[in-house]
């Protein structure tokens, strides 16, 4: 079923690409068809992943891989997530954990989700998606291999991870009975460079003001963004991007803009289909800037040696550590982007976001910046209520239009 | 010229009319019933005939409420948010927090020296401690929800129900009538539920609350004993009530209306 449903997406995408209506959102759309088409070919080595798995090498070692979290918004974004979640409750998960995490193991009980050659998984930024790598290496009955990550990067503590990452490709290989090719690994790591490159001009344009990217444009696009790391695809997607908005903002500056407020958006968006964007771009002139995942915070990875870097872009990620690198990133990105105000959407059940919340609440409105806390399930449609959820949004902004 | 606020809410249906000088010339308020459209008729021509006034002397209309955007031949639509504020700002202008506990929505409201919002917070996830809640306890009580007021005063405390779930609080209710509990006690117990909820509510806008004006609106600020139980639990702080603290909402919609119309 899932391999058709990415076939008919590919397939329709492209069709729409190939007559020239397709978008840069399109584009991106098409990608994630490929991804999904790949995960359920059936003929992939696949394996399973948490968020911060190191993608490209995985790539280069033949293996598509993919972070669990999203195939949660993939069944989110297609309506499904509700009955898959709710199959959860069957097998110990609470009805107030995480949605994302409970979605996959629902696919995975009704048989939706790929059976995986391997899985990889990693400690931050939950434990709830290394639960779910657990479950799943026991359901499959197939090996994974735990990334610990430091906590921050400390030489010692790079030295460590970066070791780990080493034996991550022994076992890799082992499974796959692939050798590792160096070439490939440094045609991957010089390919996650410039997509990396191309990913700062991106960031940049959208902190133009007025920015020409919509509220939509940038949603989901970082952490999706990783999963194609060192492909050429990749690049050429990210390239995709960053041509079309320096078209737009050059053309921005000759035609002006009916931006009125920006918006800071953190953590993840809502995954199925909401009015959000487009209340907010047509009601208010408010504009979505800027989300939390969509920073490049880490350096450039040495080609011939690649392991000290991918272990310190690992370290690098702002949900990794104390929640005060997340409050000072969100502060950063707060200013850099000029934004007027942010969304914080708390999904249900994740604790790390619910428990930080009161942080980067205050530390936001410190630098002038208010913030709206929802709570909202980003993946269950069926508990989300619309005309709550709008007065909320609604007050908001005239709070701030006043 | 006249400037008509109509407030929808879960349970009631509040109008008011004011006119250039922004005095208020009518109010009222309707059930809502399953039927909303009826109800906004219903609500404007009562408070039309109230004052005398044919429909077409209103200059406009600003609605609130969940059901806002029914409201057809409205100027423009504004959250009850900040149609409570500047219904408060006229009421009791010196306001600072401003407690609202509606049929379905309990909020705190911050605002400014200026009456502008300035923070707000919500109820999530249950209706537990709004009117609904109210209204369920007191059919599980027999008694009318008007009468909760003087029960209360009788009680001599200490008694807590529930507050996480209007279903689990009624059969706790339940379950106290047939230990034969006074019923002024389970009045009691209700309004400090109602109270505890709430004082989280104004303490994610304003954590310090003393030093505050704090006031309260919606219909729930009609029960004596839920404004003496909030006014306990914030720590002996006064929570003002306007007059007719159902229709701040409409006032304030009203008042949006004649300057947006200005």
């Amino acid at each position: 079923m899932m391999k058709e449903y990415f076939e008919e997406l590919e397939n329709g995408l492209q069709t729409a690409i190939d007559n020239n209506q397709g978008s840069i959102r399109m584009l991106y759309s098409l990608e994630i068809a490929r991804l999904g088409k790949r995960l359920y070919s059936g003929e992939d080595k696949v394996a399973w992943c948490g968020i911060i798995a190191p993608f490209d090498l995985l790539s280069a070692l033949d293996v598509t891989s993919c972070f669990v979290e999203f195939i949660g918004a993939m069944m989110a974004a297609t309506n499904v997530a509700g009955d898959l979640i709710e199959e959860t409750n069957h097998i110990g998960y609470s009805s107030d954990s995480c949605s994302y995490h409970r979605a996959v193991m629902g696919a995975t009980m009704k048989e939706l989700m790929p059976k995986p050659e391997l899985l990889i998984g990693t400690t931050c930024p939950c434990s709830g998606g290394l639960a779910v790598i657990e479950n799943l290496a026991a359901h499959f009955e197939k090996s994974f291999y735990l990334l610990q990550i430091p906590q921050d990067q400390a030489p010692k503590n790079v030295r460590y991870l970066a070791d780990q990452m080493r034996e991550m490709v022994s076992f890799v290989t082992k499974i796959t009975g692939i050798p590792m090719d160096t070439e490939k690994v440094k045609f991957a790591m010089e390919t996650s460079n410039k997509i990396r490159e191309v990913l700062i001009e991106i960031f940049n344009l959208a902190k133009q003001v007025p920015s020409p990217v919509t509220g939509k444009d940038l949603s989901n696009f970082g952490i999706v963004m990783a999963l194609f790391s060192g492909t050429e695809s990749g690049l050429a997607l990210a390239e995709a991007f960053r041509d079309e908005l320096k078209q737009r903002s050059q053309n921005l500056t000759a035609s002006g803009s009916n931006e009125k407020f920006r918006l800071l958006w953190i953590q993840n968006r809502i995954q199925f289909k909401n009015p959000i964007e487009k209340l907010l771009e047509d009601q208010y002139g408010a504009k979505i800037v800027i989300d939390e995942l969509n920073d490049v915070t880490w350096g450039a990875v040495d080609p011939d040696d690649p392991y000290e870097g991918l272990a310190s872009r690992a370290i690098s990620i702002p949900f990794n550590g104390p929640a005060q690198n997340r409050v000072q990133h969100l502060q950063r990105l707060a200013e850099e982007y000029q934004v007027h105000g942010a969304i914080n959407p708390c999904n249900w059940g994740c604790r790390q976001g619910t428990g930080s919340r009161g942080l980067i609440e205050a530390s936001l409105k410190e630098i002038g910046v208010p913030v709206l806390n929802l709570e909202v399930d980003c993946i269950d449609h069926k508990k989300f209520t619309e005309g709550q959820f709008r007065t909320r949004v609604e007050a908001f902004m005239e709070m701030m239009d006043s | 010229m006249y400037y008509l606020g109509i407030d929808i809410g879960s349970l009631s249906c509040d109008s008011v009319l004011i006119n250039d000088d922004e005095t208020v010339l009518a109010t009222s308020v309707v059930p809502t019933g399953a039927r909303n459209k009826e109800s906004i008729a219903r609500a404007t021509e009562e408070t039309l005939r109230a004052a005398s006034i044919e429909k077409k002397d209103v200059k406009a209309i600003v609605s609130t409420g969940y059901g806002r955007d029914r409201v057809e031949d409205r100027l423009s639509s504004v959250t009850e948010i900040t149609c409570h504020a500047r219904g408060i700002r006229a009421m009791l202008p010196d306001t600072r927090v401003l407690i609202d506990i509606g049929g379905q929505d309990s909020k705190s409201i911050l605002l400014g020296e200026d009456g502008k919002v300035v923070d707000f917070a919500m109820n999530d996830k249950c209706a537990a401690g709004t009117g609904r809640f109210l209204e369920a306890m007191a059919r599980a009580l027999q008694v009318d929800i008007d009468e909760m007021g003087e029960l209360d005063a009788n009680a001599q405390g200490g008694l807590s129900i529930s507050s996480i779930c209007t279903v689990f609080a009624e059969s706790e209710v339940v379950s106290l009538i047939a230990d034969g509990t006074q019923v002024s006690e389970i009045v009691r117990g209700i309004n400090n539920s109602i109270a505890f909820r709430t004082l989280s509510l104004v303490k994610r806008v304003a954590m310090k609350p003393d030093g505050f004006a704090i006031a309260m609106s919606g219909g729930v600020a009609r029960n004596t004993g839920v404004v003496s139980a909030i006014s306990a639990a914030l720590g002996d702080i006064n929570v003002s009530v306007p007059e007719l603290p159902d229709t701040i909402g409409a006032l304030g919609a009203a008042l949006i209306a004649r300057e947006k119309s200005a």
